[in-house]
């Protein structure tokens, strides 16, 4: 448990917690509902909640991930079919599909069994659409996944619709029983708890973090050693397995499937809700649910009676131009055009009941941790680069480059714009291919490594023009790192959250958001995320830009310490000479994609090409 | 021999309805990195025109050009409730947002005329047909081909030789640096939805003939159509848009001839397959919707 979830108490307890407080809430609140207006009300909250079962099922994926996904009812069609082939009895499919393969038509399974099986086959196709949405290299936002999820929904749809041996075709489908075939209500609550469940514990745990932050910023996350498209799979998985769940229990309630069932309406339904409620938070998905259903209800209903559902009764009532049959559907679609223009982040955006109330009554009132020790013994294999050439099109970025760091060492690479500095780094740590030449540390050759790998080896950096995890607190910022390096950087010495926090001077900020932050402190949050990696090396790309002179001062500091504390070697990017030989042991000048010279910083400053090409191009 | 030249015929002029469409998207694409889901509201708005104009008793002659209008100043309305609002957001709300104005103007439709498929007349020559050899050639298929060839020409004038069309291109190279190199956005943004309207409104002209009726979701399919189109030339590209038509078209015609009956109406659902297959196999490379990174 300890390596799945940061913080037993704030990330497990509290989440049970929230969950049964939301539970009990949506229950009582239907059930109170139901017995005001009677039988009538029964099916629209059974519905209801399998809709939630649905709803958040997809906010496990795309909450998490960020990736809109059209698909997710697609497998709930995949879920729904293989549910009602087996669930269905011999006699009535003898009737519809007798001629389904594999003999399906003779089977017969209990329901429960035959959920289980949905569940597996459709994580099957889960698997592989996953792996195609790997490839496509879904991010955050990514098109290519919207049209790789579209596709599925309508190709699940056009099988259903063509293969009548199994599926019953178009028109007949399926069938249990007419009227429903589901007798209680307890599979759907016993459901809808363990969802709920599933994605709080999920979204709080190492996966959900690692998922979030890459959401956040694909790449940055990348180069701190998370592999988003691991974390992307975990969330697809799970999220699908809890969409079979619910639209195997939806077949169930209606007591049929037809093709149309599980296809777009639903899709547009769904997604209005998660969208509504915000797909950044459980509670929120929740929320959207019950607010659009009850929306949706009252407006079917001013659809049909006009006004008289208020009792009020005004014949050729001036309204009577808005409620109109349908009334519903024109309600969906501005929802969603309401929220994306206005709250495109949702009712709740990303607030969740467990958090609040973690705040407010689970905390312990933290002390600010005293300053780490920096490290006695400090010595490892040095980071050697030699002959990197990197070729844009036709324009040669680095010619022969190359750096050796050792341990414990402050490297600084200095040089006019446009010299490759900020390309060297690229190459470093995996963003750039060289087309030549090679890096290692020790002896293990890491040329060819992608980001990731390359941060779990201990090459941590940060960006030049920020890339925070901006919607993620400046704590859970750091805590994405330290989980990487828990689990990637054994053997090293990896520090505390709060402590690194508060050694950034980041401690009475700590649970803002990134995107709160002023400059400076972005700045040094940046710096406190890649020292959280527990990295053997930490690449700085001008760490001081558009900071003060005596910002800048306190960072060169701050950065010393840190790189002591975690024992890494830095090597420190910059066109500030002052800058870069107050701080380095050695230096690297870079002119035009060459190493012009290195050396001690006296040495550097004496060397004469140095003069010439830097006080030359870059005017001091 | 024949039958694949008559194949191809066929799928040219299929295909040409699908150029124009997907035209049409990769504009939009282009200026605002927005997968227009509702790139078929224009044929929906426009197929209700028409009908209503054929209940006036009009004639094709007057019913033509109205659609052209209508679709144009639909587009340009669509922009200023729902696009210009969204200028700038990221790429899951603008796809969303799209996806709503679909919704709201299916379901104003449902709600003002009715669910029910309305029928009106199509001209009388969309059936017939001439041979050429052994051929047998659309009068139809002729016409769509000759006019989105004389569209596709203006338009090219329009791209290469206009203040409007240097900034629609810049804009679809690289929209940030096209903004900071004092490309009005705003203006830019305008133009492309209504040049995207007007093609919208030829394709749907072809659309409207063929089909004889409307319903709420009449604009979904060229919708679709459209937007794969689009996304097999390359999104951001305008000529990938036209030749994503043309092969959407022949893929279509082609399937359609030579898959078995008992799995001819998987037609699309293969398209789409290809298509994610594509995305799958060839992420940013045929298909070039991946952002170049920057660090």
């Amino acid at each position: 448990m300890g390596g799945l979830f940061p913080n037993i108490k704030r990330d497990v307890v509290f989440p049970l917690i929230g969950v049964i407080v939301l539970f009990v809430a949506v229950v009582a609140g239907a059930l109170l509902y139901q017995s005001i207006l009677g039988g009538a009300a029964e099916r629209l909250v059974t519905l209801m909640l399998i809709n939630a079962i649905l709803v958040i099922g997809m906010q496990i994926y795309v909450g998490n991930t960020g990736v809109l996904s059209f698909g997710h009812i697609g497998f709930g069609a995949i879920a729904g079919y293989t549910f009602a082939v087996f669930a269905i009895s011999p006699a009535e499919k003898l009737k519809r599909i007798p001629d389904a393969p594999f003999g399906l038509a003779e089977v017969d399974m209990n329901p429960w069994l035959a959920l289980v099986i949905a569940v597996v086959v459709t994580l099957g196709f889960a698997l592989l659409v996953g792996i195609g949405l790997a490839r496509s290299g879904a991010e955050s936002g990514a098109v290519a996944a919207t049209v790789i999820t579209l596709a599925l929904l309508f190709v699940t749809h056009e099988v259903a619709r063509n293969w009548p041996d199994l599926t019953g075709g178009d028109r007949a489908g399926l069938s249990f029983r007419i009227g429903g075939a589901l007798d209680t209500r307890v599979p759907v609550y016993l459901a809808l708890f363990c969802s709920l469940l599933v994605a709080r514990l999920y979204a709080q745990s190492r996966s959900g973090r690692l998922a979030a932050a890459a959401r956040e910023d694909n790449l940055a996350a990348r180069a701190m050693g998370v592999n988003p498209l691991v974390q992307q799979m975990v969330a697809l998985l799970i999220s699908v397995a809890v969409v079979a769940v619910g639209a195997s229990l939806r077949v169930y309630e209606n007591g049929s499937i037809l093709p149309d069932n599980l296809f777009f309406d639903l899709t547009l339904v769904t997604l209005v809700m998660l969208i509504v409620g915000g797909r950044n938070s459980v509670t929120g998905a929740l929320v959207g649910v019950v607010v659009m259903t009850a929306g949706r209800e009252l407006a079917r209903r001013l659809g049909q009676e006009g006004f008289e559902v208020f009792g009020i009764g005004l014949d050729g009532a001036p309204l009577d131009w808005v409620f109109r049959e349908n009334l519903q559907t024109v309600f969906l679609g501005v929802s969603m055009l309401v929220f994306m223009i206005w709250r495109p982040s949702g009712l709740l955006d990303d607030w969740e009941l467990d958090e609040w109330l973690y705040a407010r009554f689970g905390k312990s009132p933290s002390v600010k941790p005293d300053p780490l020790a920096e490290l006695a013994d400090n010595t490892g294999p040095a980071l050697q680069a030699s002959g990197i050439d990197v070729v844009f099109g036709g324009f040669q970025a680095l010619k022969g480059a190359g750096l050796t760091a050792e341990t414990g060492e402050i490297i600084g690479i200095i040089g006019p714009n446009g010299a490759g500095k900020t390309t060297f780094v690229n190459v470093i740590t995996g963003m750039v291919k060289p087309t030549a030449g090679s890096f290692a540390i020790g002896d293990i050759d890491l040329t060819t490594k992608p980001p990731f790998e390359l941060a779990r080896s201990g090459i941590a950096r940060t960006f030049q023009n920020l890339r925070l995890f901006s919607a993620l607190t400046v704590r859970e910022n750091v805590e994405a790192s330290a989980l990487i390096a828990k689990e990637h950087r054994r053997g090293h010495a990896v520090p505390n959250v709060d402590a690194i926090i508060a050694e950034a001077g980041l401690w009475d900020h700590r649970d803002r958001r990134a995107r709160e932050l002023d400059y400076g402190n972005s700045r040094r949050l940046e710096l406190a995320r890649a020292a959280a990696t527990a990295p053997s090396f930490l690449l700085l790309d001008e760490p001081t830009s558009g900071m003060s002179n005596s910002e800048s001062l306190e960072m060169i500091e701050q950065v010393r310490h840190m790189a002591a504390t975690v024992g890494a070697a830095v090597i420190v990017i910059d066109h500030d000479l002052g800058f870069i030989t107050g701080i380095s042991d050695r230096i690297y000048v870079f002119d035009q994609g060459q190493v012009i010279a290195d050396g001690t910083p006296a040495e550097v400053q004496a060397d004469e090409r140095v003069r010439a090409a830097y006080l030359g191009s870059a005017g001091g | 021999m024949t039958e694949l030249l008559q194949n191809l015929i066929d799928g040219l002029g299929r295909g040409s309805i699908y150029a124009l469409l997907a035209l049409g998207v990769a504009v939009i694409f282009g200026v605002m990195h927005l997968l227009n889901f509702a790139h078929g509201e224009m044929i929906t708005v426009s197929g209700y025109a028409a009908y209503w104009a054929f209940q006036q008793g009009w004639s094709w002659w007057i019913v033509v050009p109205l659609i052209l209008v209508v679709s144009v100043l639909t587009s340009l309305a669509i922009d200023q409730v729902a696009f210009r609002r969204v200028r700038g957001a990221d790429d899951f709300t603008l796809l969303l947002t799209s996806f709503g104005v679909h919704f709201v103007v299916f379901s104003l439709f449902l709600l003002y005329v009715s669910a029910s498929v309305k029928n009106f007349s199509r001209p009388g020559w969309v059936t017939d047909t001439y041979k050429v050899g052994s051929l047998r050639i659309e009068v139809f298929d002729t016409v769509v081909i000759g006019v989105t060839i004389i569209t596709l020409l203006l338009v090219s004038l329009l791209l290469q030789r206009t203040m409007f069309g240097l900034a629609l291109r810049a804009a679809a190279a690289d929209f940030d640096t096209a903004r900071l190199m004092g490309v009005r956005s705003d203006n830019v943004i305008r133009g492309a939805f209504g040049l995207s309207g007007l093609l919208a409104g030829i394709a749907g002209v072809f659309w409207l003939m063929r089909a004889g009726q409307t319903t709420p979701s009449a604009g979904l399919d060229p919708m679709l159509k459209g937007v794969l189109a689009a996304l097999i030339g390359g999104l951001g590209s305008l000529r990938g848009a036209v030749l994503g038509g043309l092969a959407l078209g022949m893929a279509e015609v082609l399937l359609r001839s030579r898959l078995p009956d008992s799995i001819a109406g998987l037609t699309e659902g293969v398209v789409f397959l290809l298509i994610a297959l594509l995305f799958i196999f060839r992420p940013g490379g045929f298909v070039s919707v991946a952002h170049a990174e920057r660090v």
